[in-house]
Formats: structure tokens, sequence, C-alpha cells
């Protein structure tokens, strides 16, 4: 069996039938530290090398989300099968007192191991607390009912896919039937976005011009495209804005579409990919007599809003986020709910990909 | 002018809270450690969270004279110290550029007229007109004065789709005249429904969590009554005493005043209520006033002699540290009659709290800063384990600590290991922050941000104010004018009260909880 590189990292490693005992050893060890956990949160990669890197992530995660965390990684193509388990634990000063501590249990899987990376994680899950199920990468057959009626929160990143629509048909009987709650990272990229968005149509000029918008204009680098495709199918699910079919989908430009109003009026949008772009770049909505924009700073870790609407000119600013993955999963956990904004604007956005 | 308020459909499932509104929000008593350390702070860590609306605008109203730069300078100074999510210059960049100071005494009209044209420029400039949020935090006397400028000058009117609202600091009244004096004139002024009345221990995340213990887990409602539950304690220590001249006020208020009427009260009203019907701000304030309404009212000498405990402290050490005795403190009358602490025996008249005795502690030099409720059960029929030579008794206690180290515990009993039967209670402990890394939002952000919703929940409203001062003013009252003047009782400093508040507990067979 091929070893991962880097497996100091992971902490101690302990037969695989020794876990609980070797962890029950960490904490007798160790009398300052308070031991915490309010989830099981797993991390799983068909790419074995990730355990590592994911090692670090969840150091960072559980300073605010306290858990048990698995990682899993599986190398698939080693001809050798075989498991190895490593145990650690990851503390963190309370309010500059107290140590408070979570542990970490790592598996690597070698070879054709369907089936027992399930078990392995079952396994060692705390009674009663949920599972929290951070799949990374392509979802695979791996991925079936009997894995995901156990998870209470699944959490995808959809930038990571080839092919998003293939992909999310595979989640869309869990997501719309099973209510399975499904947190895409791409869609966690664009929450201070929408918070932007929103701000601006708060007050009475903003209100004004909300039936008046014609156009929108969404800039996103290409890898995050699919974060451009879920902005606007919330815009146009919230706003209840129907697919105009006043054009072929021959006729238009990639990714560019035609919106109704429920005022009749007619809605051009368009997502422009941008090598050179940031991840959400820049989100214009306008009509005859405003334009507003909401663009990520490139240096000042801002978000900008302009509003210019009948002479009046308003300018403000509000910070952004870091889109770091292990980030986006904390400030994702820290809002917890159903994702019931996802589960609304769902349907539209897969409409917007069979369309784009 | 553009059309009355609409929805905003991107706001729409954002945020799973009562959406904030965008406002102009004026200060009056703006130079005060209030807005500094609180209240300015408060806005900027929203506007850090992404939580405050696009176009607040702040205003600070207050008499001395000072420019925009300057009022500026002075809240960066102190938002640099205090506030909970650090200081970003740049962001405080763009965020002093919606901070004004407005020059005024506070009884000059002309000031309020130029305050009006100050905000209707505002409004223009972002489009058209505004909603307005004054919030009064000026020393109590100029409370009068503030609101009838305001009518005055018509600032208590909104425009059509726009809302004026008022928040009030405490002290709210110093008895039921002064409160029902001052609520009238709030109600002449605003109406109840733009009423806030703030108690920042009802922005604490845990007295909000009291309900969500009490009604979303299904192990203790059933148990929250006199059938179970043997007694119930609040307590409120500070280990501070009148540094940074707050002995001018202090001696003026006591213990009673300033903490009774409003924070305990409110606590024992969350603890003691019924199921409100819904989460709507009248339907949870309809039950907690209730229970006021519910309080055995303490109204004759006797009763106030049997169940309720003053005392002042006497020189002692705290933290190793000599600290002097209260009518050594500064700023405090040498003969001052004035409780630095306070212990209650209080019953709650109502079917589920019958026979319980609700015991109530407040004072300052107390050993620790501690403020928690415990509910403490009746304990099982020892038919079983009462022959065991050396078993320990005692019921179950749960345990709500508000501040600091706020969490939940509850104390179970449990068979110590070994070969024979012994028995210990244990404690099984929760730590908000331990369980949640993320800091908790200040009680000033989440308050605001509800007056900015327009939702009045964590609002005392005017019956709960004056039901409180009705129970509180039978109090003092023998405490002052009676001719049967209750002794003021003495503990050293640094000591957990005096005797006489443990004999209260002692009548009824029962302790204080030990800190």
């Amino acid at each position: 069996m091929t070893i991962p590189s880097d497996c100091s990292i992971l902490g101690k490693e302990v037969p695989v039938s020794d876990i609980e005992i070797e962890l029950k050893k960490l904490w007798e060890a160790d009398d300052a530290s308070t031991h915490a956990s309010l989830m099981n949160f797993a991390v799983y990669s068909e790419d074995a090398s990730a355990l590592a890197c994911n090692s670090s992530m969840v150091r960072e995660i559980t300073r605010e989300h306290a858990c048990r965390a698995i990682l899993v990684g599986i190398d698939l193509d080693d001809p050798e099968v075989g498991m190895r388990s490593w145990i650690t634990a990851h503390c963190n000063l309370a309010n500059g007192k107290k140590a408070v501590c979570c542990e970490q249990i790592a598996f690597h899987l070698a070879g054709k191991v369907v089936g027992r990376y399930r078990n392995s994680i079952f396994a060692h899950l705390q009674s009663d607390l949920p599972l929290v199920f951070w799949w990374q990468g392509e979802l695979t057959d791996r991925f079936d009912d009997r894995l995901y009626t156990l998870i209470a929160r699944l959490i995808i990143d959809s930038a990571e896919w080839a092919e998003p629509r293939a992909q999310y048909r595979l989640l869309e009987r869990a997501l719309l039937q099973d209510g399975l709650v499904v947190q895409d990272l791409s869609w966690t990229r664009t929450y201070r976005v929408r918070l932007a968005i929103a701000s601006l149509f708060d007050d009475h000029a903003g209100q004004a011009a909300l039936p008046k918008i014609e156009k929108v204009n969404i800039v996103v680098h290409p890898d995050n495209l699919q974060s451009g495709l879920q902005l606007l199918a919330w815009m146009s699910t919230q706003c209840e804005w129907a697919f105009a079919n006043d054009m072929l989908t021959s006729d238009r430009a990639p990714h560019s579409f035609s919106f109704q109003s429920k005022g009749g009026k007619f809605i051009e949008a368009q997502i422009v990919t941008d090598e050179n772009s940031l991840a959400i770049n820049e989100v214009t909505l306008s009509g005859d007599d405003f334009e507003a924009k909401v663009s990520l700073g490139e240096n000042d870790n801002l978000i900008h809003l302009v509003f210019d609407i009948q002479g009046i000119h308003v300018e403000e600013s509000t910070p952004a986020e870091s889109i770091e993955p292990q980030d986006l999963v904390r400030d994702q956990l820290s809002r917890g709910g159903k994702n019931s904004l996802f589960k609304k604007v769902f349907p539209r956005y897969i409409e917007l990909m069979d369309r784009s | 002018m553009l059309p009355a308020a609409m929805s905003n459909p991107f706001r729409e499932d954002l945020v799973s809270r009562s959406r904030a509104e965008a406002c102009s929000v004026v200060i009056f008593g703006a130079t005060g450690d209030l807005t500094h350390r609180k209240l300015v702070p408060a806005l900027y860590n929203l506007a850090v969270d992404g939580e405050l609306p696009h176009g607040v605008k702040i205003i600070g109203f207050a008499r001395r004279e000072k420019s925009d730069d300057v009022f500026r300078s002075g809240l960066e100074e102190l938002n640099q110290k205090v506030s909970r999510t650090g200081h970003d210059p740049a962001l405080w960049n763009e965020y002093k550029e919606n901070v004004y100071y407005h020059q005024s005494e506070f009884h000059d009209i002309d000031g309020y007229k130029r305050l009006a044209e100050r905000l209707d420029a505002i409004d223009e400039s972002r489009g058209g007109a505004g909603n307005r949020l004054f919030y009064i935090a000026s020393a109590p006397e100029f409370f009068d004065v503030i609101l009838e400028n305001l009518k005055a000058v018509g600032l208590n009117n909104s425009a059509e789709g726009c809302w004026a609202r008022v928040i009030v600091e405490k002290p709210f009244g110093t008895d039921l005249a002064t409160a029902q004096h001052l609520n009238s004139v709030v109600n002449n002024t605003f109406e109840e429904k733009d009423t806030y009345r703030i108690d920042h221990y009802l922005g604490k995340e845990t007295a909000q969590n009291i309900m969500v213990l009490r009604f979303a887990n299904s192990i203790f409602e059933p148990l929250w009554n006199r059938k179970y539950i043997e007694q119930i304690q609040i307590t409120c220590a500070e280990n501070l005493g009148m540094e940074g001249g707050r002995g001018g006020y202090y001696d003026k208020a006591g213990a009673l005043r300033d903490m009774v009427q409003n924070h305990l009260l409110q606590l024992l009203s969350l603890v003691a209520m019924e199921p409100p019907t819904d989460l709507s701000a009248d339907g949870v304030r309809d039950e907690k006033v209730k229970v006021i309404r519910s309080l055995r009212q303490l109204n004759t000498p006797e009763l106030i002699k049997q169940n309720v405990v003053r005392a002042q402290y006497t020189a002692g050490h705290i933290d190793a540290n000599k600290v002097p005795g209260y009518r050594e403190e500064d700023r405090v009358d040498p003969e001052s009659m004035t409780e630095a602490y306070v212990a209650l025996r209080m019953h709650v008249d109502t079917w589920r709290w019958s026979g319980v005795p609700f015991y109530l502690r407040v004072g300052k030099r107390l050993p620790k800063k501690a403020t928690e409720i415990s509910i403490h059960f009746k304990s099982p029929p020892s038919v079983l384990f009462n022959a065991i030579p050396g078993a320990a008794s005692g019921g179950n206690v749960l345990v709500i600590r508000i501040q600091p180290d706020e969490g939940i515990s509850l104390r179970v009993m449990s068979k110590l290991p070994g070969t024979t039967l012994r028995m210990e209670p244990v404690k099984m402990d929760f730590h908000y922050a331990t369980s949640f890394g993320k800091g908790s939002p200040e009680a000033y952000e989440r308050l605001l941000l509800d007056a900015m919703a327009g939702d009045a929940t964590l609002f005392a409203r005017r019956d709960e104010v004056e039901e409180a001062w009705r129970y509180v003013d039978h109090i003092e009252r023998a405490w002052h004018d009676s001719d049967h003047t209750p002794e003021m009782a003495e503990f050293v400093a640094g000591s957990w009260g005096p005797k006489e508040a443990d004999d209260l507990l002692e009548q009824d067979g029962n302790s204080w909880r030990r800190l």
C-alpha cells in the first residue's frame, strides 16, 4: 500500500481496531484541555494525498466549530487493498483562557474498497450528534442513498465539477424529495454579493428601480460559472421573472438569457466569464434611468456598491469575506439552517444550466 | 416623491430574522460613555458583519461644541479598544463617513429644527423620505425635554411609508409615578408600537436562550412547575464597587432600582412565564407581564421585613486588594442609606408556581462577577438510597449562566465508581464559548438591529415597566418613608452578602447556591 506523503500532520498512527481506545488515552493524558463536540464532521476525498491538506483545513474550522472530525482519503488505483488510521486533536484557546480540543480520526484507504469507507466512518461517529459530510471533488457511484440518508448536511463544491448538470442529477432526488440539506460552496461564495445586492434595493430609490430592471450583467471567473448561474437563478426566482422564449438558443451569446417580469418588462441577462476576473467580479443591474453595481475590490477585500438613479449617486462598501474552502465551510456551518433559499432557487438554477 | 416602501424580494429568505431597515439613527447624549463604548461600536460591528442595512446614518446630538471630525476621532479611539470584531481602519474610514455630529442644547428648540433640516437633507440625498430612529441615551433628567422638543418640530411623525421610532435607555423612571409620567410623555410623542424601552439583559444570548431551553426541549417543560421545582434562585453578583465615579448615580438609585426593577424582574418573567401563543412581540410580552402582575405584593412593612434584606458592604478584600466600605466610596454620602445589596424572597401567585419561592440577590463587592439563574428540582423520594451511609442527597439543579462564561449546566446524581454503592452529584456542563467558537454579538447589536426591524420582542412594554415599579415601590417606601424602617444589614466586601440574607433562605430550609 502506498503511504500518503506528509502523514505526520495526521497525528499518531493507530490500528483501526484501537482507534477509540487510543482516543481515550489521548484525553486521559491531558487534564488541562476541554474536549468539545457539536457534530461529526466528515471530509471525504478520492484523492488520498488530500488528507494532509484537509487536516490543516479542519484545524482552522475547529476554531469555531467543535466537532469530531473524520477524514477519509481513498486511493482507488492502489493495487494493494489496505486501510490505515491516525488520530490527533486540534486544540484552540477559547477566549484566550481554556484549551478546547476536537479530536480527528484520519483514514487512508487503498484499493477497491467500495463500501468499506462507509463502515469506517459510521463506526466512529459520536452518537446523537449530526453528521456533516464534506464531499470533495466529483460525486461518484460511492455516493448513494445508503450514505446520504445518514447525513444531516452535505457540503459540495460545484466549482470543482467538470459536469455540474450531470452531478446535480445525482443529487436532485436527495435534495428535492428526501430533504437532504445540500450546501454548495459555489452558492456560499455568492452570499456576501447577495447581501450587497439586496441592500441596494432596501430604500425607496432602490425599490422604485426594481420594476425597471432591464439588464443584468454578471462577470465571473470561468471556474465560478456555477456561482454566476446561481446568482442569476436567485435574482430571477426572487423577482418572479419567467423565461421569455423570444430567441432560439443558437441565436444567443453563451450564458445569456431572456426573462419577462410580472409587469411584462423584458430583461436581458448575461453571465460573462473572464480569465482575469476575480471569482465573482461584478454584478450590474440596470434600467432606463438607473444602474446598480456590486463589484469586488481587487486589493481591499471590500465589496463596492454603487447606485445611480435620477441624478442621485450613492457609493458604499461592505466587507467581502474569504472564499477559501475552509472559510466557506466555516461560514456555512455558522449559519446552519435548512438552506431553504437554495432549495427554492434550485429548480431555476437547473433550468439555467439546461439552457446555458 | 418616490412611492412608499414596498417589499424587497432580494431580502426574502436571505437571513432568518426580521429585516432591519435603513434609517438615520439620532443619538441624544452622543458624547457620553454609552455612545462611545456600546452604541457606535455595536453599529460598527454590525457593519463589519454585513448586518447593518445599507444607508444607515448616525447623528450624534449633544451639547458640547464639536466638529464631525473631532466626534469621529473620539469614537474611533474607543472603537479601537472595545470593538468585538476588531478595528479595521479601511472599514472604519467607510463607516465614519456616515457619522455626523449635531451640536445643540437639549432644551433649545432651534437645535431640533436644524436637526429636522439635516435629516431631510440626508433623506433627500438618498432619494426621498427616510426612516428615523431616535436613541435617548442622555441623563434621565433630559428625557422629557428631548421628547417634547422632538414632537414640537414634528420629528415624531414619519413620512408616508416610513417610520419614526424611539429607544429609551434605563432608568425608565425612579418609581411608578415618574415612570407613568415618562410613559405618558413618550406616548404623547410616539405610539407605543414605535417605543422601544431597552433592557440590555434581554439582548444577551443566554437570556434569549431561556425560551429556547424551556419550550424547544420536551424534557424540561413538563417539569417546569410547582410539582417538580422546589425553588428558583436568581443571582447577579458584581465584584466592582463604585469605581469610575459611578457612586454619584448609584447612591441615588440603589440595587433595587438599578437592577431588580428591570434586569432581574425581566429574567424572572422569562423563567416563570407561560408558553406564549406565538413569538410575536406582544405574544411574548403579554405572558411576561402576567408574571410581574402575579408577583405577591410585599405591601406592608412586616412583609418587607420578612422577605427582603438590604445591606451595605464594609471595607474588605477582593482579589487580595483592599477595598473601601460602601459609605467610604467616591461620591457616596458617608451617611448613605442606599442599599448596595438586596436579597428578596418572592412568590409568583399562579397555578404553575404556587408555593415555589423565587430568591433574588444582587449586590456590589461580592467575590466575583456572575449572573445566573438556578432551578432547583425537588429531591426524589429517598426510600431507596437513604439507608446508605454517606449517601449525598439533593435534587437536580439546572443552572443558566447569563454572564460571564455563558452556558447551561445540570447537576445530576451519579454512582461513584467502586464496589460499594456511593452517590455524588456530577455536573453536565455546556459552555457557549467552548461549543460555539464564534463570539456572540453584543446585546446592543441585537437590540439595535431589532429596533431597525420593528421587532419589539426584546424590549420592555409600558405595562411591564409600570408593573415592575408597582412591586418595587412598596419596598422603597417601606425603606425610606415608613416609621418602622427596616435595618440596613452589613457584610464584609468580598464575602457573599450579609448573614440576614442567608437566614432568609434558612427559614425555608434552603441555602444560596455557591457560585
